[in-house]
């Protein structure tokens, strides 16, 4: 019948386009990538590595690693380091559990206004509250000139209070998606059979949690230890290792101590990094899939009230007082000093061509991170390619490492031909995009999993080819994976500092290096002016991001941060 | 069992918002009684049950338990026992702490725990388990585990919100006998929640037909059955048949009723009813026998036509059409009666007494 002809030969044509397509496109993207992430992650970890232990004619020598651990300036360093991560983790652990179980649990009517205030110091640099603490208590801030008065800030009080206010949010993100997934019938449960609070937080939360409050605990001890500004802004006279490769590479150039630093702490963080991904994994008793309930209010009792709420409401107050002294600082001449309302520090010295700049690489970075890491996805979700593993677990490593390891990585790969891309911006945008590659790919693993392949099945059924198929099916339903992707790369991009001080030609200008040398040089008027800039356009992107992640059911961010 | 009131619920209400999910609800459970709210999904019949437990506070009304207002109580402090739809079996324990949990936050001796847990594992019947993980357990398992749990504490009143529905048919029934059997054993009084209103009549001394937040009819499941009050929970306890009619003549005990299947002859008694008055016939399809055409004489038989028929094993469903009413009838052990086929013409024989509504 004239009718069946019709239908079969386009339906035949189309078979066998879609044949060589499957076979052909996943194998050359994968190899692209492959290729795109071998360069611009695995080379420069290798030459970091290879570098800590070349010798001088050439072969290898464990004469840096000797030099490191021998000389105690360094040894004090490393301890110094370690102190500051383990002091940092307890103390953001004790107040993220604090704040996440007032958020889940508490009374209603605080949920909303903390969960923002304790997400507030995502949109800043890492360093804001460095920042905020020497207007406030430096050798020149206002307590010290209304007062006349020092405040010991620098040194440990100051690094570790400005590092706690930095690192929170991410932790508190990762503790309240695990206290929201826990089944609440199990501690209604527990309730039943006669448990008060404080046996259910023995029993049950802390038990069932403890997998995800280690994985937040040490990627909090990760991002302490590698943690640049803070401890350079109010280190005082004590030594810290990020700083101390920071040094060595702009003081002296000495490179292979630089990478023996950065093996240093390359350690920790890639020990994390293989816990998450091989102890951790499957050791979970989250329970609940799908969208997180909303917990019914327990009545808290007064005790436990008192020890949750106090500190934080300290936290609260610390961060709305930061972010007050920058915005201060921003419109007035000196603050505190003389409170003049001006404008003139938004348009003075070259402060607006570095946010110019910076909005330039972040979008560049956002815009490839979506699209490869969406790509990615899909390549690791929907096609059997033999690599899959061995891609996602590149890309976690270019999350997981320190940003001052991969900035000396690129610093060491990349001064050279094949690629001599260094004091370019496209050196910036690539180095971005490594190292936030891993949460596009994440959003995008997310979505699918939320789409069915049937969906793909059934627009193949009905005659679409492969290409067809992704354009009309997957590509929709993906966009939102792809906007998340871009925001996150966008914003990380914006506000990060310590791969990107390695980075920067010294005629060029970044942001959040900018702002970091003004307020190091004691130019607060236009570190504040500035920083106001860049936390309202990241305010601006965590905004949509939080409406596309609620809006879609998209877990990014919390689940493998 | 004992006529004595142990739980009685005054005029409980719970809102969400603009939602009312209970509204308003008077009950009252006797001591050793099984008890089900029955009623679709939304009906407020877990929400009910969260409120005895203690999960949800109400906003109006309370809560008596054996003479005590346990309504401001905590879920810890009641003497109230749940086992969740999911079982909420915690999962970092074994089978045994499991079931030792409301002993040992009791801080009870090891020894008494270690007994007392054998004890309820014995009466499940699940030991030689105590090691085990709830993950290493069959459905089936969990459930019991979960049960054991819930008695550990000798609770007044034991709370089961769907507890089947996790299950297999077979193993459904076979939990349900269990039940059972526990409660007679140990003269439990259970509330017990399900949307399954067969497992409700087939398991409980009394259900609660509940809509829309509200409790509809309460009674034994044959008066239930027989006697729904409204069209609603008639529908929502099996398959029946409707029939609107005219109640034309009442006399001692006998009516008449004009129906669109034509007059039939009613000796239900009927009260406040009068003559003239519109009526509803509610006619279980099991009460209804099929006869070959023009079957013999009697009253109530009406003339029809198989329109379709179902086969399920313990009977065959027939519909039959009469002018433009179909009327549904069961054919219980179709192996040993005399069956009929699509498009057969059939003689209906109506019961004289079904169970009449106002209309």
């Amino acid at each position: 019948m004239p009718t069946e002809l019709l239908l079969d030969r386009p339906a035949r044509f189309r078979d066998l386009r879609a044949r060589v397509q499957v076979r052909a496109l996943p194998t050359i993207l994968t190899l692209l990538l492959v290729a795109w992430l071998l360069i611009f992650i695995a080379v420069p970890v290798a030459i970091v590595l290879a570098r800590s232990l070349a010798a001088k004619g050439g072969g290898i020598t464990l004469s840096h690693f000797a030099a490191f651990f021998g000389k105690a300036y360094f040894l004090r360093s490393l301890t110094n380091t370690l102190i500051l991560g383990t002091g940092v983790t307890a103390l953001v652990m004790g107040l993220g559990f604090a704040l996440a179980y007032l958020v889940t649990r508490g009374p209603r009517a605080l949920r909303f206004p903390l969960r923002v205030v304790a997400l507030t110091p995502l949109v800043a640099p890492p360093y804001l509250f460095g920042l905020a603490l020497i207007i406030v208590g430096g050798r020149r801030g206002f307590i010290a000139q209304m007062l006349g008065t020092q405040v010991p800030i620098y040194g440990w009080p100051g690094v570790i209070l400005s590092q706690v206010l930095s690192f929170l949010p991410v932790a508190f993100l990762m503790i309240e998606n695990v206290l929201q997934s826990l089944d609440p019938n199990l501690e209604d449960s527990a309730c039943d059979l006669g448990a008060g609070e404080l046996d259910l937080l023995r029993t049950i939360i802390v038990p069932l949690a403890s997998p995800g409050l280690l994985k937040a605990a040490l990627l909090t001890f990760g991002l302490a230890i590698a943690d640049f500004g803070n401890p350079a802004l109010l280190g005082g006279g004590l030594s810290f290792l990020a700083p101390d490769a920071y040094l060595m590479i702009t003081g002296e150039w000495n490179t292979e101590m630089a990478s023996v630093i950065s093996v240093v702490l390359l350690v920790p963080s890639l020990a994390i990094f293989l816990a998450q991904h091989y102890w951790l994994k499957g050791k979970s008793y989250t329970t609940v899939s799908g969208a997180p309930t909303a917990g019914e209010e327990r009545s808290i009792g007064p005790w436990l009230g008192i020890a949750l709420i106090l500190p934080c409401l300290a936290y609260v107050a610390a961060v709305v007082a930061s972010y007050g002294v920058i915005i201060l600082g921003a419109f007035t001449k000196l603050v505190g000093i003389d409170n003049t309302l001006t404008l003139e520090h938004f348009v003075k010295d070259v402060g607006p061509d570095a946010i110019w700049t910076s909005v330039k690489v972040s979008l560049s970075a956002g815009l490839v991170s979506a699209v490869v890491g969406t790509g990615l996805a899909y390549l690791c979700m929907r096609t059997e390619i033999r690599l899959r593993g061995f891609l996602e677990f590149i890309t976690l490593i270019g999350f997981a490492l320190p940003g001052t390891v991969m900035g000396i990585g690129y610093l060491l790969a990349f001064n050279r031909p094949p690629l001599l891309i260094t004091g370019t911006l496209a050196i910036l945008s690539l180095n971005m995009i490594a190292r936030f590659l891993a949460v596009s790919l994440e959003a995008g693993v997310s979505k699918l999993h939320q789409i069915d392949v049937s969906l793909e099945e059934a627009s193949a059924d009905l005659g679409a080819g492969v290409l067809t198929t992704f354009r009309r099916i997957v590509l929709p339903l993906m966009s939102s994976a792809f906007v998340a992707g871009f925001l996150f790369t966008f914003m990380q991009s914006m506000i990060s500092l310590s791969a990107a001080i390695f980075l920067v030609a010294p005629g060029r200008l970044l942001a959040s290096v900018y702002i970091f040398n003004r307020a190091r040089d004691g130019d607060m008027g236009i570190s504040c002016a500035m920083s106001v800039i860049l936390i309202a356009s990241v305010a601006v992107c965590l905004w949509g991001l939080s409406l596309l992640t609620r809006r879609t059911g998209m877990r990014i961010l919390a689940v493998r941060t | 069992m004992s006529d004595q009131t142990l739980l009685s619920l005054d005029g409980l209400t719970k809102r969400y918002g603009a939602v009312t999910a209970v509204e308003d609800v008077h009950a009252t459970i006797r001591r050793g009684e099984l008890v089900s709210f029955v009623g679709p999904s939304g009906c407020g019949k877990t929400t009910l049950l969260r409120l005895v437990g203690g999960f949800l506070r109400p906003d109006a009304g309370r809560i008596i338990l054996d003479g005590e207002d346990i309504t401001a109580l905590p879920p810890n402090r009641r003497p109230t026992a749940m086992v969740f739809q999911n079982y909420a079996l915690f999962p970092h324990m074994t089978v045994a702490e499991n079931v030792g949990y409301a002993l040992a936050i009791r801080k009870r001796s090891r020894t008494e725990i270690a007994h007392r847990v054998e004890e309820l594992l014995a009466l499940v019947q699940l030991q030689g388990l105590e090691r085990r993980r709830p993950a290493q357990l069959s459905g089936g398992q969990q459930q019991r585990v979960a049960l054991a749990r819930s008695l550990s504490l000798q609770p007044k009143v034991l709370l089961l919100d769907e507890p089947l529905s996790n299950l297999d048919a077979n193993l459904r029934i076979q939990m349900r006998t269990e039940i059972k059997r526990l409660q007679r054993e140990l003269q439990l009084t259970v509330v017990f929640v399900t949307h399954d209103q067969e497992e409700a009549m087939s398991i409980s001394d009394r259900i609660m037909v509940m809509y829309q937040g509200q409790i509809l009819q309460a009674g034994t499941p044959s008066e239930v059955y027989e006697q729904p009050a409204t069209p609603f929970i008639a529908r929502s306890v099996g398959a029946v048949n409707f029939l609107e009619g005219v109640l034309t003549n009442g006399t001692r005990g006998v009516a008449m009723v004009a129906t669109p299947l034509g007059t039939l002859v009613i000796r239900s008694v009927v009260e406040g009813v009068t003559s003239g008055e519109r009526v509803c016939l509610v006619i279980r399809p099991e009460t209804i026998r099929l006869g070959p055409p023009d079957d013999g004489a009697g009253p109530n038989r009406v003339q029809g036509r198989i329109e379709s028929t179902m086969y399920t094993g313990a009977l065959i469903r027939y519909s039959v059409g009469v002018g433009a009413t179909r009327i549904a009838v069961d054919l219980y052990d179709p192996r040993h009666s005399a069956t009929f086929h699509e498009g057969d013409p059939v003689t209906l024989i109506l019961p004289e007494d079904p169970h009449l509504l106002p209309a």
